[in-house]
């Protein structure tokens, strides 16, 4: 199995903590506007899979990118971008074929990996401070 | 007359789903030129790896938000739209 890079770890954590915050805001939203039903909350759980699958697979794409020639990196970086495309797109269709999953529920919680992107610079900075010195340790 | 509005209905948002969709090839254009840029600079100063590919990783996923937002767009005129806008239609006509 292939070993996740510390770097990618640590971001992936940070998303899909960001995933489940939202989600439960989400469903929040759901219930206060009363349109919760069973349906929201199969939805959410899709959409935020998805959404969480997307990041870690570029993540572990991008870390395999960065050992390859320049060339390779761009091409094998354009097809992941299409597939994990695809993949979402597999999952929105899903959400509005299936019954049992609302699609807003479904396709709302793909964008929130951007949110948590968005709120990043907020806590970045006291992890950009520390992060060379962690790595370098780790390193040697 | 009827179908011929439903047609074209149907028609105009599978068009332009498809139209929608062409902003999905930018993403991946931009995303593999960061990345061919990165492993030149972290070629250049191996120690970087670390800052560099969280940077990376964060902009890609930033770049390729509009190609979500593209694909998001695409499926509620396949799924949401055309439902919506028949409806309209036929309440229109009674």
């Amino acid at each position: 199995m292939m070993k996740i890079d510390a770097t990618v770890r640590r971001e992936s954590i940070y998303v899909a903590g960001w995933i489940v915050l939202l989600s439960v805001l989400m469903q929040a939203v759901f219930i206060i506007i009363g349109k919760w039903d069973y349906t929201v909350l199969c939805g959410n759980l899709l959409g935020g899979a998805a959404s969480f699958a997307n990041f870690l697979l570029l993540g572990i794409t991008v870390q395999k990118a960065v050992a390859m020639e320049e060339k390779q990196a761009a091409n094998a970086m354009k097809l992941s971008q299409t597939l994990r495309l695809l993949m979402i797109f597999i999952a929105a269709v899903l959400g509005a074929v299936l019954e049992c999953f609302n699609i807003w529920a479904t396709i709302i919680p793909i964008f929130f990996v951007r949110i948590a992107i968005a709120f990043r610079p907020l806590f970045g900075k006291k992890d950009s401070e520390n992060k060379p010195d962690s790595e370098d340790k780790s390193d040697s | 007359m009827l179908e011929i509005a439903i047609g074209i209905i149907l028609g105009c948002c599978a068009l332009g789903a498809g139209v929608a969709m062409i902003a999905g090839i930018g993403p991946g254009i931009g995303e593999g030129n960061a990345v061919a840029k990165a492993c030149e600079a972290i070629g250049r100063q191996p120690e970087c790896k670390g800052p560099v590919t969280t940077t990376m990783l964060m902009g890609c996923a930033v770049a390729e938000t509009t190609g979500l937002y593209a694909l998001v767009i695409a499926i509620l005129l396949i799924f949401v739209a055309p439902n919506m806008l028949v409806n309209i239609l036929i309440k229109t006509i009674g």
